[in-house]
């Protein structure tokens, strides 16, 4: 079976042995991730070399699916198994004691199917198909622990507003098939429609993405199991968004660029401040993720998608780094409140050097990953057109980084130190490490994978100075000062998730709940509206009854009685009112036939 | 060649006539005919579809002359926008049987009428004569009366008369619309055949016919604002009739407005277009949003019908406004799958409900909660279905809507607005599950069963067939497709 089909249908058919046997889940998973990533490196091997398979299925008439290996697809795909596989490694001690292990492992592995599904899809109704499906399986996996309110309403609101953005992506696609003729991703689009199109696909990236106003989902789907932040928030769902755009480049139009670079701008900021202000690690990291979206946007927008790639592949591991780190403090302190993590670090030195590491890239400090990546963010946005919007930008949200990072660094180092013996910690080890070796040392594979797509690297000297200048000084920021006081007047705002006016709630659900009263309220008056006609009706047809019994022919006379008496049979079935004049209408249906038919036989 | 087509319409009529005489058989033994019977009749509507249809016109047609002078004749045959519907019919009996089995409150009654039932809704399917349409279409709804009115629920009283009014309003207008098209035709005859070869009336007669058969099919599917039937009878139906009221029944209309006021009234659908297409937009907002507002499990299902028959609408409206015979058949695709889709969906839901009011004895979301951790099969089947019915992709609605949605933006573009329902039927359905199955468990649910054997053979196919029909719905759409393809009108 081709490599293609393997990297789908490994991690499927595990979820399916899970199910089935109900035991030793977290092997299989790890067994199913490691075929699936076997076929997908070689997948990227043969990419290399220029050799890229593609798989063309029966779907809808005229509309079949493909499924497409191209330079893209191919890193994108070996990115989502690595970042996969570690992580699962580190849940299979993460969760070691949870009874309902076999349910996790299974949708972990429906989660990674779908995200191959997405990165290798090469026309648009599987794309949409795995899109959702994303939702679906971070439903499931957000609301693991379905008994807790808390993770009941984070999952319900998690897929309300990301199929809300969805809507965006629908449409833009029927758009796409309507104009171009063609269910396939490989086809250029002109003319008036090519904007309106660019911006609902910008919508269903910013839902999944988590960019300014649609951020807020992504904070509170913390209440999942800490592995499935760290999927979520690296290789998966949220990787979603920006990866339609990085697939769409290049037929989006020049103006629909600069929409993307300012929303990028302005959630990178919004999101960055939100970081700082958090009181809760994870939640912090959640706001982180929105934040380097943005990052990723304004490299769209500054029209160098490349420049997005790399970043979003350098942060899948920085952030599964830092949130597979968070989880074993969480475990050891049994919370996730800056509060109770006072020293954590100091529990498991060689968790927090991992977990300090990948904050420091983050911050993009060199020689890590995050350097070179956020080096090829602020340059693309310095060869921009746009360059004054963008610049101020990306160099805002490179200091917000180094801040909010600085700051969790400082409180996990600074405290008493409680150690205690953690369940499972050599997964959770194992994990973690080779997913921080990635997060180090990926940057030095950036120009290769350049080459690999054909394209180049940006350069700029300036910018290379003004992005260090940028992660010191926001390094040296949040290391000194408190955040309450670099926040200032805003600090209520940003821990509110800066939300206008009520946020989604007000703004979506609350209407929709007022037209759903309104309508069953109507609903209820044309129920009795309808009810009191019918028994008007009802009266008049026995008024008429009388009328007509007498003027009827005799033999139609006894017609009437035997089925009235049929009737009265039917009524001894049970007490109804009305079997009569049911069993009269009948009968008068069949009159009127009758007549009918003598009218017509007779002429 | 065997007449398979008239054996499997009339062999459940037979199994009625043969229970009828039992009446010393005992329950058990009357539920095992039913189930041998509907899963005879099952066998034949297989045989049905391997022997498939042709690419143009009627297929498997079975004639015996009947009143010759006025060319009324006994005719049934089957395309590919009637067979799938006659797969899911007797698919959907058969289960209903299955499920039924523990009926005790009369037996042999109950399996009468819905042996007498599905001869009328597979006749209504297959009939090719107007007149023989009519009848099966008219014995269905005295046969699904006397279910609602004899085995439903608290307030069946009030619900089976709303279904009675209805059914007298809904049938007449029908009836005059076929004697129109009967008089338009040339030479005089009821061939179904004839009338969609040559459509007989043109003009003004033709619109009124249409207005007619327009309202007969409204009330069937039902369409905003004549719907209002339809919560009622479904909340008080048992389980067994929802599931064929909103499974099979409610197809009647959608079918009949693809086979009728489609192919027979063309002309006059294409200029009445616009006013359809708004009435399926309507409807699809409308339901998904009453739907919302609902409390009562059963009838917020109810109201996701009214929703997703909304599509099936916009699908055949936007098949009259379409010029283009391929964006035409795209959108006849999506509606008949819809049909299909549904059926199999809400019939499973419907299923499910009743599974739950066995157990709890109330319909009342507000007093559910946490029932996933106590009954894990149900649960997760009912998210399944649930997942399905809002539309997800690799599930049953998705392929249906994706081109029911895709066509009507390439023809009006306006309605594209009815999408909202999706986002909307999502709210309602996560909020059910939320409110049902997740949560903590109360101490009053925590020795409730999971489901018995009986219970999952019902479901089993449905979900299986679910998802088949969302993976790789080709082995479906491609029966549809090659009938839509080859319509001329």
């Amino acid at each position: 079976m081709s490599a293609l089909l393997t990297v789908l249908l490994a991690p499927l058919l595990a979820a399916v042995l899970i199910l089935v046997m109900r035991r030793m889940s977290e092997w299989l998973a790890l067994f199913g991730l490691t075929i699936s990533a076997i076929a997908s490196f070689s997948m990227l091997m043969n990419a290399f070399s220029g050799i890229l398979p593609k798989i063309v299925i029966a779907g809808l008439p005229d509309m079949p699916l493909h499924i497409a290996s191209t330079p893209l697809t191919a890193l994108l795909s070996a990115m989502v198994a690595i970042v996969s596989f570690f992580v699962v490694l580190y849940a299979a001690g993460y969760m070691k004691t949870d009874p309902q292990k076999p349910r996790f492992f299974a949708t972990m592995m429906l989660f990674v199917a779908a995200m191959q599904m997405l990165v290798l899809a090469g026309d648009w109704i599987l794309l949409l198909a795995a899109w959702e499906i994303i939702g679906l399986s971070s439903y499931l996996l957000i609301g693991f622990w379905y008994q807790k309110p808390e993770a009941k309403s984070a999952a319900t609101r998690a897929f309300l507003i990301t199929r809300s953005a969805d809507l965006g992506l629908y449409i833009a696609i029927f758009i796409l098939i309507a104009n171009t003729g063609s269910s396939n991703i490989a086809q250029t689009l002109d003319g008036p429609t090519s904007m309106l199109v660019g911006i609902l696909l910008l919508i269903a990236a910013m839902g999944k993405s988590a960019q300014t106003p649609m951020h807020d989902w992504l904070q509170r789907a913390m209440a999942g199991p800490t592995p499935v932040s760290a999927l979520l928030h690296s290789a998966t769902l949220v990787a979603a968004g920006a990866i339609l755009l990085i697939k769409t480049a290049p037929i989006l139009p020049e103006e629909s660029l600069l929409i993307i670079g300012v929303i990028g701008g302005i959630t990178t900021i919004v999101t960055g401040l939100i970081a700082l202000g958090e009181t809760d690690l994870k939640r912090m990291l959640a706001a982180s993720t929105s934040s380097q979206y943005g990052l990723m946007l304004i490299a769209i927008g500054a029209g160098v998608p490349l420049a997005a790639l790399l970043h979003l592949l350098a942060h899948a591991f920085m952030k599964s780094s830092l949130f597979l780190g968070a989880g074993v403090f969480q475990h050891s302190r049994k919370s996730t409140l800056f509060n109770k993590l006072r020293g954590a670090g100091r529990d498991h030195p060689k968790i927090f050097i991992g977990f300090a590491l990948a904050a420091l890239a983050l911050a993009g400090i060199p020689p890590l990953s995050g350097f070179f990546s956020k080096d090829t963010i602020i340059a693309a946005s310095f060869s921009s057109s746009n360059a004054v919007l963008l610049v101020p930008f990306a160099l805002g949200g490179t200091i917000l980084t180094g801040a909010y990072m600085a700051r969790a660094i400082r409180i996990l180092l600074k405290g008493e130190r409680l150690a205690q013996p953690l369940a499972g910690l050599h997964f959770m080890g194992s994990g973690l490490s080779v997913l921080v070796i990635f997060a180090v040392g990926i940057g030095f594979m950036f120009s290769q994978i350049a080459e690999l797509l054909g394209e180049h690297l940006p350069e700029n000297p300036v910018a290379i100075a003004f992005g260090l200048a940028a992660a010191f000084s926001g390094l040296a920021l949040g290391w000194l000062v408190p955040a309450r006081r670099l926040l200032g007047q805003i600090l209520p705002w940003a821990q509110n998730g800066f939300s206008i006016a009520g946020g989604f709630d007000a703004w979506f659900v609350q209407p929709a709940v007022f037209i759903a009263r309104q309508c069953d309220r109507f609903e209820q008056i044309l129920y009795q509206a309808i009810l009191s006609i019918g028994q008007a009706g009802l009266y008049l047809g026995r008024a008429a009854r009388f009328g007509d019994e007498r003027a009827i022919d005799k033999a139609i006379f006894a017609f009437v009685r035997n089925t009235i008496w049929m009737g009265g049979r039917a009524r001894s079935l049970q007490s109804g009112l009305i079997h009569k004049e049911m069993a009269l209408a009948v009968i008068g249906i069949a009159l009127i036939l009758a007549a009918l038919f003598v009218y017509i036989f007779t002429n | 060649m065997l007449p398979i087509v008239s054996i499997t319409i009339f062999l459940p009529l037979v199994g009625a006539l043969a229970v009828m005489t039992m009446r010393k058989l005992p329950r058990q033994g009357v539920h095992a005919i039913g189930i041998g019977i509907s899963g005879l009749t099952l066998i034949g509507t297989i045989f049905m579809w391997m022997r498939g249809v042709e690419a143009s016109g009627f297929s498997q047609v079975e004639q015996i002359n009947w009143m010759p002078s006025i060319g009324a004749a006994y005719r049934v045959g089957v395309d590919g926008i009637s067979l799938p519907l006659v797969l899911l019919t007797s698919l959907l009996f058969f289960l209903t049987f299955i499920f039924s089995a523990k009926v005790k409150d009369r037996p042999h009654a109950f399996v009468v009428l819905m042996l007498m039932l599905e001869t009328a809704a597979l006749g209504t399917f297959t009939a090719l004569d107007a007149i023989l349409f009519y009848v099966f279409f008219e014995v269905s709804l005295v046969s699904m009366y006397f279910m609602i009115a004899g085995w439903g629920h608290e307030d069946r009283q009030r619900a089976a008369l709303m279904f009675f009014i209805y059914t007298l309003l809904g049938s007449l207008p029908l009836l005059l619309a076929i004697l129109g098209l009967y008089l338009g035709s040339d030479p005089n005859t009821f061939d179904m055949r004839q009338w969609i070869e040559n459509p007989p009336l043109s003009g003004m007669a033709a619109m009124l016919a249409l207005i007619a058969m327009l309202f007969t099919f409204a009330v069937k599917i039902p369409v905003f604002p004549v719907h209002t039937w339809l919560p009622a009878a479904h909340v008080q139906a048992p389980a067994a009739g929802s599931v064929i009221l909103a499974g099979v029944m409610l197809k009647f209309g959608t079918y009949g407005l693809v086979r009728f006021s489609l192919q027979m009234t063309p002309d006059a659908f294409r200029e009445a277009g616009q006013i359809v297409l708004a009435f399926g937009v309507v409807a699809a907002l409308y339901g998904a949003f009453a739907a919302l507002a609902q409390k009562d499990i059963k009838r917020l299902i109810a109201y996701t019908s009214v929703n997703h028959m909304g599509y099936v609408v916009i699908g055949v409206a936007i098949a009259a406004l379409a010029t283009d015979p391929a964006i035409r058949a795209t959108a006849l695709d999506g509606s008949v799958l819809q049909m299909v889709s549904h059926g199999l969906v809400t019939g499973a839901l419907f299923f499910m409900v009743g599974m739950l009011q066995d157990r709890t004895k109330t319909r009342d979301m507000e007093k559910l909660g946490g029932l996933l951790a106590v009954t894990p099969v149900l649960g997760w089947s009912f998210i399944l279905a649930a997942f399905a019915s809002l539309g997800l992709p690799g599930l049953a609605h998705f392929p249906a809507e994706f081109q029911i949605f895709l066509a009507t933006l390439r023809v009006e573009p306006w309605a594209i607005i009815a999408i909202l329902g999706i986002v909307i039927t999502a709210g309602l359905y996560l909020l059910a599950i939320g409110k049902v199955f997740l949560g903590e468990t109360s101490e009053k649910w925590a020795q409730m069963k999971d489901l018995e054997l009986r219970e999952a053979l019902t479901l089993a196919p449905l979900l299986f067939l679910i998802i088949a029909v969302g993976v790789a719905p080709f082995w479906i759409l491609d029966m549809i497709h090659k009938t839509t393809v080859a319509l001329q009108f």
